[in-house]
């Protein structure tokens, strides 16, 4: 019985109570929430907006398409990914090139990844890649 | 550690702290300040005290900055120039103490701390300015300031771009074999260049495979990678079999170059992105790169030994980036105008014409040759070529040329390709499809059904490019594969019809010579006309001009028009077959110019737009006779290169080249310079997710970018504007009706009701203007369809329609066919959808780098254009700076322009007198002009000057002056000191006494001698800075009057009593900054640099120069695309040492103790870390799936229902 316990705690410690995301690639170390990314714009002298605050999804202002840099990005990531050995998401059908899987990826709407597009004030918006439209009609 | 540490231990420190304790040598500035009391200095932010400014120790660096090169030849080594400079100092050091020591005299002493000194300087700056002669350095060095500054200096050459790795340059040759976004590369280079493959589970036998093959047979791998060890093994030698069988996921195997590989392919100069494009690689045999001649444009590229360069991405990421955003599919169009750059080219354009001539008919078999050269041996999915019906089945099968054109644009039968384009070609007369020379261009669902394709139907730059069509309406693809079809079928066409030129093309007929020497003759004439008349002095001169002027500029003229008309005498009476003739035609090479000068006549030699000068004594060569000004003594060359020029001629003609050839050679540096400083200033602009376009620091540079939001590439239209309504619906017509046949057009009645609801329902409120425009449109397509509802049934004989009546019939059967083009509703419906998703999808994209792109389409355009070309501003007087030096000029800000004019509009256009009027208020009239004398008068006791006025001139002239504003005029003159006290007495209306001011202290002759000569100079009337002032007359638009006005005095010019201030321009945006404000400003940017461009033929989309004017003007001043204007334009410290000034950025910085971000796009390529453009803009989070928690479980063993017994 013992065994169990064990079992169920790493459970909860590694899974549960994780933050739901992370960052994909080590740019630089996590930050506590709500601390001003470096990324955006910070004087030091003053601040006009509360920096690094989430848009929640309801007041999305951004478009809905995936910019061509988004793709981009999220494909080369996710070939990334698919070439150290990641699970496929998708059914293949001979491919090997990683970068055709992340695109047959892409099309079926399977790639496990979050945009976060930041805002000029420093807020950001999470869009979720299958919720966004992609553009190529 | 150990190499810093050595600093050369205190030497100055210790001389001076010797020094202030025998002769108080003032330290420094703070010396007398206490240490302890916080000096607050400069705006660091932090406590500084100004000792801090002092170097007490000199820094010297680690022997990796300054190696020694041990040379083989000679015994010893050669230190670097730091290291050779630290010695000198050392040495002074050393002979300082010395001289200290031993007590050498204080004049010894000083002399050598003052060498020392500025040893000390020259380590930082060898450069230095102000040294007296004797103690500036022999031989030029490399300092530390050296080492940065300059085009090779670290900056520039080592952080801003560097070596890299993994790439390969060799000559590149055409290969209309491969498809427009492969590139060949050689086997050899394919071997050298390898990528980083990590072995996993789908490519391990692949990767096997290739690790036996090693690195001596094609697809194989150079070097294999252990993921634990991370030991890297050469697989050249040993074992290859054993490590293939050990492979394991997470090895990575650097394996070649292989076909499909994304590589980056790109020419020097890279002027704009698209000199910069990825390709998918193909490995082949030979030497050099190949690819499909379409892609030549972009590149800018030949093929009479270019060499390009070729980059293999390493990673993943870079590949993804590259194949997604790079690709030359991607980039088939210039975001510079939205035209297509990625086209057909020459020889295919030559046989896409000659095979759709209305005479060229093709037998099965060559049909069928032709319609093989469309297979592709290496495509993955092989489609049935479907062959159309010959056009004549009898007495034998013929199939016209034109039919062949399906093929291209759809070859296989399951293509959902259907093409529909009505456009007019080059050289289209009239009467639409009917046109005698057959350019009146229809497809049909992708049936060419008339008019041959020119260049405008298959070249590059050209919205009616067939090309672009199937782009925009089938996507890249279809473009692309359209493209390569043609690159193969021409070559095969024209190759079998053959296609040469020869002496018999450049051969004139007999009558051909006659006309031109008519042509020539006559034009001589004319010449020597003009000629007598001036020599008679009945030349009329130009507003403006002097007479000799006058003749140049109507000889010129004259001249000019010779050679045009040869050329129209040669178009007439050449041979439809002739082969230049033909090129010129369809527009694949050469001009109508390059034929007359073949055949006809070569044409006048001009030199920066004049007939060649004199550089000889009172003539141009020592051959003719002096003055001469005969057209054949003046560079007119009235032979052709057929018939070969005289010596004369053919001096001239190398005059005319020469000047070219220094154009091309001084152009090439100043627009380079000027690329790379517009892209310095525009680089880190780029929109936002909202929809602002700001530098990197945040700043908004324009709330929407273009006023729209549109991307320039994404214009559809010729006109500019995003949808080409005419052709998306014929588009949907066509496409729709094939589907449902039946379907009544919508109802008259209803019908504007339709279009408003489904806009409505489409749009949702969204892109207003846009969904305005699409209803306009189709409103205005309605009305044509009224037409159908009015049209009777039945003719004039029967009330209702009768079955067998003729007429009735005929009426029925054109009301039919005026139903057909009524719109259906889903015809409606697709055309909205259609419209709705062309502007949704042209909407700039976030993350866009709209600056770099603006910077790049403005540059590079500028490098096409001839240095100095003076344009006519309407008048042949008049000319205004074009090309190259205005848009520098426009660029820099430059506070006086070569050409400063005013276009001045009228109150009321229309009233020529009005603008004589006022023409005479603006233009700068002296007395001098309007009088008839000014004499001297003597009397025995008195004197003063008597002026008489031309009454009669100034009413011609219609002057608004009258005696008294004369007289003040002459008071308040700043001509000469002496007219403010003069004493003037009107007598009558013509005749004024001016009586000298009796103050002089001139004698009285003198006085009087000096007011008469400035008398002449007053100015009665106008502003004083215009020099002249020019009426023009709009031919365009009837007779529409403005003035033209030559001058700075734009604030005088406005408030003028008649001018129009709201319609009237100035070409200097500084002036009207300084007037009329910043927002003007702007707008004058902007119409200039389009103006010019304009001129000169270049297509430019305006929200790229929009962009520029923003940029220059965002600060509330005209901040010119300068070293000066950058530095109010941006913050950082090394964006700004990366430019220009690089140490005086630097030691700026140092002093300010200044901070930089590293925001915009210079900074992070300095620290090589990624910007905030494109893919920068956003970041990735990885989404995990939400584990299912496991229930606890009891072991099997204790499973009641298993019953097991332990």
């Amino acid at each position: 019985m013992a065994d169990d316990d064990d079992y169920q705690d790493m459970d909860n410690d590694d899974f549960v109570d994780d933050n739901e995301m992370e960052d994909v690639i080590e740019e630089e170390p996590q930050r506590p929430e709500g601390e001003e990314d470096d990324d955006d714009n910070v004087d030091e002298n003053f601040e006009l907006f509360d920096h690094g605050k989430a848009v929640p999804t309801t007041e999305h202002v951004t478009t809905p398409f995936m910019t061509k840099y988004e793709r981009a990005r999220v494909l080369g990531t996710r070939a990334l990914q698919i070439a150290m050995g990641a699970p496929v998401m998708v059914e293949l059908e001979g491919e090997t090139d990683p970068l055709e899987i992340a695109r047959k990826e892409l099309k079926q709407r399977r790639i496990p990844i979050i945009i976060r597009r930041y805002l000029p004030d420093g807020s950001y918006e999470d869009w979720p890649t299958e919720q966004l439209q992609l553009a190529d009609w | 550690m150990d190499s810093l540490s050595f600093s050369s231990e205190s030497d100055e420190d210790n001389l001076f702290a010797e020094h202030k304790k025998e002769k108080k040598i003032v330290f420094g500035p703070g010396e007398n300040f206490r240490k302890d009391i916080p000096v607050l200095m400069v705006r660091s932010g932090e406590e500084k005290h100004p000792n801090d400014l002092l170097l007490t120790r000199m820094p010297v660096p680690p022997v990796c900055i300054r190696p020694s090169v041990v040379s083989e030849v000679k015994s010893g080594t050669t230190e670097d120039d730091v290291t050779m400079k630290l010695m000198e100092i050392m040495l002074t050091n050393d002979v300082l103490r010395k001289h200290k020591r031993d007590g050498a005299p204080n004049k010894t002493l000083f002399e050598t701390w003052e060498h020392l000194q500025i040893q000390c300087a020259l380590y930082i700056n060898s450069e230095m300015s102000g040294l007296p002669p004797d103690l500036q350095p022999k031989r030029a060095m490399r300092a530390f300031t050296q080492r940065l500054k300059g085009k090779q200096g670290r900056f520039r050459g080592n952080l801003c771009g560097k070596r890299v790795d993994f790439s390969g340059r060799t000559v590149i040759s055409p290969d209309p074999n491969l498809r427009i976004d492969q590139v060949g590369v050689p086997i050899h280079v394919a071997m050298t260049l390898t990528f980083p493959e990590i072995v996993n589970a789908s490519n391990i036998e692949k990767m096997r495979k290739l690790v036996i093959n090693g690195s001596d047979v094609h697809p194989g791998a150079n070097y294999l990678v252990d993921k634990k060890t991370g030991n890297k093994k050469l697989l050249k030698y040993g074992k290859r079999d054993e490590l293939a069988k050990n492979l394991r996921m997470g090895d990575t195997v650097e394996r070649h170059l292989d076909d499909n590989d994304v590589v980056l392919f790109n020419r020097q100069p890279s002027l704009h992105k698209i000199s910069i494009m990825s390709h998918r690689a193909k490995v082949m045999p030979g030497r050099t790169f190949r690819f499909n001649e379409c892609a030549c444009t972009p590149y800018n590229a030949d093929f009479d030994g270019d060499e390009m360069n070729l980059h293999l991405p390493q990673t993943y990421e870079a590949k993804a980036e590259a194949s997604e955003l790079m690709n030359v599919k991607n980039n088939l169009i210039t975001p510079r105008s939205g035209e297509p750059l990625i086209a057909a080219i020459q020889d295919f354009i030559t046989g896409g014409y000659l095979l759709t001539h209305k005479d060229t008919f093709l037998p099965r078999a060559e049909v069928y040759r032709f319609a093989a050269a469309l297979i592709d041996a290496f495509a993955k999915k092989q489609t049935k070529i479907r062959i159309p019906p010959p056009a004549i089945r009898y007495p034998v099968e013929l199939w016209t040329g034109k039919q062949l054109i399906e093929l291209i644009i759809r070859p296989d039968k399951g293509s959902q390709v259907s093409l529909n384009l009505t456009t007019k070609n080059k050289s289209y007369t009239k009467d639409l499809e009917l046109c005698s020379k057959d350019s009146y261009v229809i497809i049909r669902n992708s049936v060419l059904l008339a008019g041959v394709l020119d260049k405008s139907l298959l070249g590059s730059s050209s919205k009616v490019n067939i090309f672009y069509m199937l782009m925009r309406d089938y996507g890249e693809d279809a473009a692309v594969d359209a493209m390569w079809r043609l690159a193969r079928m021409a070559p095969v066409f024209l190759s079998n019809r053959g296609f040469s030129i020869g002496i018999g093309d450049v051969r004139p007929s007999e009558r051909l010579l006659k006309e031109k020497g008519d042509l020539v003759d006559n034009g001589y004439e004319k010449c020597a006309q003009f000629i007598r008349e001036l020599n008679e002095g009945k030349l009329k001169a130009q507003p403006g001009c002097t007479e000799e002027e006058t003749l140049e500029a109507i000889i010129l003229r004259e001249l000019s028009t010779i050679r045009d008309h040869a050329g129209q005498v040669c178009l007439r009476n050449l041979s439809k077959y002739n082969a230049p003739l033909t090129m010129a035609v369809c527009g694949s090479k050469g001009s109508f110019i390059n034929i007359s000068q073949m055949i006809a006549c070569v044409g006048q030699q001009a030199i920066s737009g004049h007939r060649p000068p004199d550089g000889f004594e009172e003539r141009s060569l020592p051959h003719f006779e002096r003055k001469k000004k005969t057209p054949e003594a003046k560079g007119f060359v009235a032979n052709s290169f057929y018939s070969g020029l005289t010596p004369t001629e053919f001096f001239f003609h190398t005059m005319g080249g020469r000047e070219g050839l220094v154009d091309t050679a001084v152009k090439t540096a100043e627009t380079g310079y000027m690329q790379r400083r517009l892209v310095k200033c525009l680089e880190d602009l780029c929109a936002s997710y909202d929809g602002t376009v700001r530098s990197s620091t945040g700043d908004v540079i324009e709330f929407v970018f273009g006023e729209d939001g549109l991307d320039p590439s994404m214009m559809e239209a010729k006109d500019g504007s995003v949808v080409d309504f005419v052709h998306v619906l014929e588009h949907a017509k066509n496409t729709q009706k094939k589907k449902k046949e039946k379907i009544e057009p919508i109802a008259l009645a209803k019908i504007e009701e339709v279009i408003k609801t489904e806009i409505e329902k489409k749009f949702k409120g969204k892109y207003t203007h846009f969904a305005q425009q699409t209803a306009e449109f189709l409103q205005s397509e309605v009305k044509k369809c009224k037409k159908w509802e009015n049209e009777a049934t039945s003719c004039s004989k029967h009330e209702k329609s009768v079955g067998n009546c003729k007429l009735c019939n005929n009426m029925q059967a054109y009301k039919d066919l005026l139903k057909a083009q009524c719109l259906t509703r889903p015809q409606l419906l697709s055309f909205i959808q259609l419209c709705y998703y062309k502007v949704a999808r042209a909407i700039t994209e976030p993350g866009t780098a709209v600056g770099a792109i603006a910077a790049t389409s403005i540059g590079e355009p500028s490098t096409q254009m001839t240095l100095k070309t003076f344009h006519f501003a309407g008048v042949a007087s008049m000319n205004i700076t074009q090309g190259v030096p205005r848009i520098k000029e426009i660029i820099n800000a430059v506070k006086t322009i070569s050409t400063p004019i005013i276009t001045a509009a009228l109150l009321d256009p229309f009233d020529e007198s009005l603008a004589r009027r006022v023409k005479a208020r603006i233009e700068k009239t002296t007395l001098g002009e309007i009088c008839d004398y000014i004499e001297e008068v003597y009397l025995p006791n008195d004197y003063f000057l008597l002026v008489k006025l031309n009454s009669k001139r100034i009413r011609l002239l219609q002057l608004e002056v009258s005696m008294e504003s004369i007289s003040y005029a002459i008071i308040q003159s700043k001509v000469c000191p002496l007219m403010r006290g003069c004493k003037i007495v009107a007598h009558g209306k013509t005749i004024m006494a001016i009586r000298p001011p009796s103050n002089s202290k001139l004698s009285k002759t003198m006085t009087m001698q000096m007011l008469k000569y400035s008398l002449a100079n007053v100015v009665v009337k106008g502003i004083s800075s215009v020099n002249r002032c020019v009426i023009h007359a709009d031919e365009k638009k009837g007779d529409y009057y403005s003035l033209l006005v030559e001058g700075t005095d734009f604030r005088s010019v406005l408030s003028s009593v008649g001018v129009d201030p709201k319609k009237t321009n100035f070409n200097n945006a500084l002036v009207v900054a300084e007037v009329l404000g910043i927002e003007a400003a702007r707008t004058c940017i902007i119409n200039e640099i389009i103006a010019t461009m304009d001129a000169h033929g270049i297509g430019l989309d305006r929200r790229h120069v929009m962009l520029l004017a923003d940029v220059m003007t965002y600060r509330g001043e005209v901040l010119g695309i300068t070293r000066n204007g950058l530095v109010k334009m941006k913050d950082s410290v090394l964006l700004l040492a990366s430019f220009e000034k690089t140490m005086d950025h630097l030691f700026e910085a140092a002093f300010f103790s200044q901070r930089d971000v590293i925001h915009g796009v210079s900074e992070c390529i300095i620290m090589g870390t990624p910007m905030t453009v494109g893919t920068g803009t956003f970041k990735l989070m990885q989404k995990y799936e939400k584990k299912a928690v496991l229930k606890k479980n009891s072991p099997i063993f204790k499973r009641p229902e298993l019953a097991l017994s332990l």
